[in-house]
């Protein structure tokens, strides 16, 4: 993994105006998103004009103080949370232009998700639960693939076991599994470390890192621990609702730094 | 604690709601039952109080015992009419008057007869002293005199359209005759004597049309003033001969509501069966539901343990929160009782029963037994939840512990194949051994205490038959539900169980009854004609049979009697017939003896009768009649296919006439002359007895569709009263997946967020339900068959001979329990379509 020092960009706003011709570059975008909470005087502006490219075959970690949105920008990019202006897309889909049985069709298609705790279904087995987008689309996962999935999952053993019987981070592996499945435009990794000790956590990021690396997928993490978010390619900031920072080819230190400077 | 209680129940209102209502719909019935039965008493203790209200003392035969009143009639030995100038030259006598009653029939203005469901049709003297008719007043028109006069009861004259000075058409017991109506009566403010027809003559008149000619049944007696009733019936006691009673008029009275209370009592014990049927399935929902309930609060209970709860304390919250719902499903069921009582009145009404009317009967008691039932009920199903409340440690508070299952104990499995395999083997043995009626009812109980243990191995067979096809919203994610809940899944199903065991028990005997009519027509009938009265009428006219039996187209007439006696001390009904013929209309399967041999002196026993009184052909057997008592008579054979006239002892007229009042006929078997075309035969009678309109002409096929039709309409209203309990065990069903969808919100919310449609969602829900139900379902319709197998061997001595199963019926039954499951699944699956896929992600 790269280590150098990168410069710190200002948001990537420029060029995005023009989006529209390039919408096929990106794995997902959002334009001037905002999400509104509330009315009046309990309104809270949870995303306030974010403008965001995850290009594919990108490893994107999303970082910011609670309350900064992050979640919020996730859940709206991956459909399962409305935006109250502005455009997410998936691929060039516009999530609002869908009914909510077509944008559920579209994570299960084209989207993977893993969530911090509680990603597995306890009465299926870990096969089961990776199939699971399959065989609610009632296809037959791909054999080869479930396969090339499986084994650099390195969980071959403990398929046909329920999830109480796999350990934490097992657990975890197998949700990335789940959201591999279906070879998806984008990963979509809420606080994937958030339950793992440091030593399934650092197992867990350096799986995320092989499936953009060597299976060529997009994946996008929120997480508040710039140990983790150091994994990836790319390190998006967030504070009140906006974009603030962006980091390239990050390190933990960088990230610390900026942090701290945020926090102030 | 008791605050945490109340505010738990009322959190949810719809569970409330559901739970109340599995109790409610049993304490309805146990409320509805004593409401209904106490408000007819006490309306039949005014009435009978009212008619006897000028009767001071009243004068008959004594009874040689009390039998069926539905079957004498009442009848007692007539007595000499000389005994009226008798009890009248008593002191203190001031008014005596002799009274007859006896059958009479009347018909409305076009000729048809009126004839209320099951009530009676009377014709009576009406007594000349006013005052001894109590509340029995004339509303219109004056008392009959000479033998061309009646009056009606108003219910019956506004029926048959009649107006004062109409002339009225009366079937009596020796045909039929034409009376002028000059007055109507009333009883208080009824119509009718429980829809009850009456006629009225002059005491002369009456002897003379009623058959009861030179005699009197009752001396109706008013005293002098100033002299006490029980003075003056002792003061007449003392001129009767032997056989001859005095009673005072308030102990007739009671004697009369007694024989109500008597009749009333089947059908109160009936409603009762219903009852406990809902009740018991009304427990197992409540069972089932606290048992949710308290795993899912399990954490709350912790955290009350930690901060300082002692078990005590939390048995008592649990037991405090089933107490409230026990007194409130207690409560409503009791005010949904008398609504009960109240539409079977007017059910009774509409059919034609007329119950007077009184205000509603709520005793002490009924209200004591719905609150207790309610109660005891919901703290009794509730303690073993409660218990497992108390078990919970302050630890878990702590831990994320999600709500699981847990495993089902080797013992019980054991114990649960155990009892099951005894209680299945016990019920086969009932079935090959036969007339085994407590046994089968104590093997079914077994049985299901068996599956009830052996449940959640049920569940979980049934949930790996069902493992199969795509993964992802199919049966296999409802079947792991039912798997790992198989606790709950076997609690809810087993609430189903209860009510398809007995309605498919009901089924099978039901059809096997059918069956056995079918077969008793073919196997034992050889008779072209059998004459009947039309619905549930006394009897036939015997001049009908006169009538018949001069006809050249009519090669045998048998006529057929019938009336309660005792046999060697056992109740029982005996059967008279006539002797010539009796082998040409009947085959009656003589085992032993000779059907030649039935003179006056002998009778015929069934085989089954026969053997239970170890008697045989020579022996003699001692009847004894409610009128006459004691008649000694011999045994001259056996036969084994009474089934058809529902005999067990056949003897003949001339006995039976010296012993029983009434000549009505209970039914004449007729042979045709041969080359008669029975199709026209059958026309030809019909038209011949156009003047006796309660006559029923039935060819064979006819006698079977008639008893078939009452089979079916008795399996039709227990069939409806037991559905009341299948809705009972859906609500339970409804509240165990409402509470399981609630669990599970975690779960659902992520089966949405990675691609399952809300579709998929209800999908999985609505299969979990229908797994259900058909567990409860099939394990229900085996027991029930079973059951309704050994039930049916039990009951051949009924006339039960053949065994049937109505495959078909349980078919329909399985399929209706499989779209009830999809039923109670709509709420529950909707709910869980809703889930807020967010939230459910997110929290913690």
């Amino acid at each position: 993994m790269a280590s150098h020092r990168a410069p710190v960009t200002p948001p990537t706003t420029a060029g995005v105006e023009s989006g529209d011709d390039v919408a096929g570059e990106y794995a997902a975008c959002a334009r001037h998103a905002v999400k509104v909470y509330g009315a009046g005087d309990t309104e809270v502006r949870a995303l306030d004009d974010v403008t965001l490219e995850l290009p594919p075959g990108q490893f994107t970690a999303i970082m910011g103080p609670s309350g900064s949105g992050k979640s919020t920008l996730m859940h709206c990019l991956a459909g399962l949370d409305t935006l109250t202006s502005g455009q997410a897309l998936i691929g060039g889909t516009d999530l609002a232009s869908l009914s909510d049985r077509e944008r559920t069709i579209l994570r299960r298609d084209r989207l993977g998700f893993v969530f911090q705790a509680f990603n597995l279904l306890p009465t299926l087995t870990a096969e089961e639960n990776i199939t699971l987008p399959a065989d609610l689309a009632g296809r037959t996962a791909d054999p080869e693939w479930l396969a090339t999935v499986v084994s650099a999952l390195d969980i071959a053993d403990r398929l046909h076991h329920r999830p109480s019987e796999l350990s934490g981070g097992q657990q975890q592996r197998v949700a990335v599994g789940r959201a591999l499945i279906s070879r998806p435009e984008v990963v979509f990794a809420d606080e994937p470390t958030g339950a793992l000790d440091s030593r399934a956590s650092t197992e867990l990021l350096r799986f995320l890192r092989s499936v953009v690396d060597d299976l060529h997928q997009t994946v996008v993490m929120v997480t508040h621990d710039p140990g983790a978010a150091a994994y990836a390619d790319r390190v998006v900031f967030l504070a009140d609702g906006a974009v603030v920072v962006e980091l390239l080819d990050p390190t933990r230190e960088r990230i610390l730094d900026i942090m701290g400077r945020l926090d102030d | 604690m008791l605050r945490v209680s109340l505010r738990n129940l009322l959190v949810n209102k719809l569970r409330l709601f559901l739970t109340v209502t599995a109790v409610t719909v049993g304490v309805t019935f146990v409320s509805g039952t004593f409401v209904l039965s106490d408000t007819m008493l006490k309306a039949f203790d005014q009435l009978y109080a009212g008619l006897t209200s000028g009767t001071d003392v009243v004068v008959k035969s004594e009874a040689a015992y009390d039998a069926d009143i539905a079957v004498t009639g009442g009848q007692v030995r007539p007595m000499d009419d000389t005994i009226v100038a008798t009890v009248g030259e008593v002191p203190g006598v001031a008014v005596a008057e002799g009274g007859v009653t006896g059958f009479a029939l009347v018909l409305d203005q076009q000729g048809e007869a009126i004839q209320p469901g099951g009530a009676p049709t009377f014709g009576t003297s009406i007594t000349v002293d006013r005052r001894l008719a109590g509340a029995a007043t004339f509303r219109a028109g004056r008392a009959p005199s000479g033998p061309h006069e009646m009056v009606l009861d108003a219910r019956t004259v506004e029926k048959g359209g009649y107006a004062l000075g109409d002339p009225v058409d009366v079937v009596l017991q020796d045909g039929p005759r034409t009376f002028r109506l000059v007055g109507v009566v009333g009883f208080g403010e009824t119509d009718s004597l429980l829809g009850a027809t009456l006629s009225g003559f002059d005491l002369a008149t009456a002897q003379r049309v009623l058959g009861k000619e030179g005699v009197v049944d009752e001396v109706d007696v008013m005293a002098a003033d100033g002299i006490d009733a029980e003075e003056l019936r002792d003061r007449v006691a003392q001129v009767l001969p032997a056989g001859i009673e005095a009673l005072t008029g308030a102990q007739v009275a009671e004697d009369g509501t007694q024989a109500v209370r008597d009749s009333m009592g089947i059908f109160t014990t009936i409603m009762l069966v219903f009852a406990g049927v809902s009740v018991l399935v009304g427990s197992f929902v409540i069972w089932n539901t606290f048992n949710v309930l308290v795993a899912q609060r399990r954490r709350e209970v912790a955290l009350l343990r930690a901060v300082g709860a002692t078990r005590r304390q939390v048995l008592t919250g649990v037991l405090a929160e089933a107490a409230v719902i026990g007194l409130v499903a207690g409560g409503t069921g009791l005010v949904l009782g008398v609504g009960l009582a109240a539409g079977i009145r007017s059910l009774l009404d509409v059919i034609g029963v007329e119950i007077p009317t009184t205000s509603p009967a709520i005793e002490p008691r009924t209200v004591v037994a719905a609150l207790a039932v309610g109660l005891i009920v919901t703290m009794v199903a509730a303690i073993a939840p409660a218990w497992a409340a108390t078990r919970v440690a302050p630890m878990e508070a702590l831990r994320n512990a999600v709500p699981a299952g847990g495993g089902v104990g080797r013992g019980r499995l054991v114990a649960g194949w155990v009892v099951t395999g005894t209680g299945l083997a016990a019920l086969a043995g009932c079935a090959v051994v036969g007339d085994q009626r407590w046994g089968t009812v104590l093997a079914t109980a077994t049985t299901f205490v068996g599956l009830v243990l052996a449940g959640p191995t049920l569940a979980r067979g049934m949930a790996r038959l069902a493992d199969h096809g795509p993964r992802g919203g199919g049966w296999r994610m409802a079947a792991r539900n039912v798997a790992r809940s198989s606790r709950r899944s076997a609690a809810s199903a087993l609430a189903l169980t209860i009510g398809l065991t007995v309605v498919a028990a009901v089924a099978v005997t039901a059809t096997s009854l059918k069956a056995s009519v079918s077969d008793a027509v073919s196997g034992g009938n050889r008779s072209d004609l059998i004459l009947e009265p039309a619905g549930a009428g006394l009897g036939v006219s015997p001049s009908v049979a006169r009538l018949l039996r001069q006809r050249e187209d009519v090669a045998d007439v048998v006529e057929l009697r019938e009336t309660a006696a005792q046999v060697d001390g056992h109740a029982s009904l005996v059967t008279a017939m006539d002797t010539a013929g009796l082998d040409r209309v009947i085959d009656l399967g003589v085992e032993s003896g000779s059907l030649d041999d039935l003179a006056p002196g002998s009778l015929l026993v069934g085989t089954t009768a026969a053997d239970d009184l170890g008697v045989g052909v020579g022996d003699t057997v001692t009847v004894t009649f409610p009128e006459t008592g004691d008649t000694d008579l011999t045994v001259v054979g056996t036969f084994g296919r009474g089934s058809l006239i529902r005999a067990s002892y056949v003897m003949t007229l001339p006995d039976f006439s010296a012993n029983v009042t009434s000549q009505l006929d209970g039914a004449i078997l007729v042979n045709s002359t041969p080359g008669t075309d029975p199709g026209r035969a059958k026309a030809a009678i019909g038209a011949a007895l156009d003047d006796y309109p309660n006559v029923t002409v039935n060819d064979p096929a006819d006698i079977t569709r008639k008893a078939q039709q009452s089979v079916d309409q008795l399996l039709g209203i227990v069939t409806a009263m037991l559905l009341l309990a299948v809705v009972v065990a859906i609500l339970g069903i409804v509240n165990t997946l409402v509470l399981s969808v609630v669990e599970r919100t975690r779960e659902l919310g992520l089966l949405r967020a990675v691609g399952g449609t809300r579709r998929q969602v209800r999908t999985v829900v609505r299969r979990e339900s229908v797994l259900i139900s058909l567990l409860g379902a099939l394990t229900g319709i085996v027991l029930g068959t079973v059951a309704g197998i050994a039930l049916s061997r039990a009951l051949v001595e009924e006339g039960v001979t053949t065994l049937a199963v109505p495959t078909l019926t349980l078919v329909v039954y399985l399929v209706v329990a499989a779209a009830v499951g999809v039923l109670a699944a709509i709420g529950p699956a909707r709910r869980a379509s809703r889930v807020d896929v967010l939230r459910a992600i997110t929290t913690e």
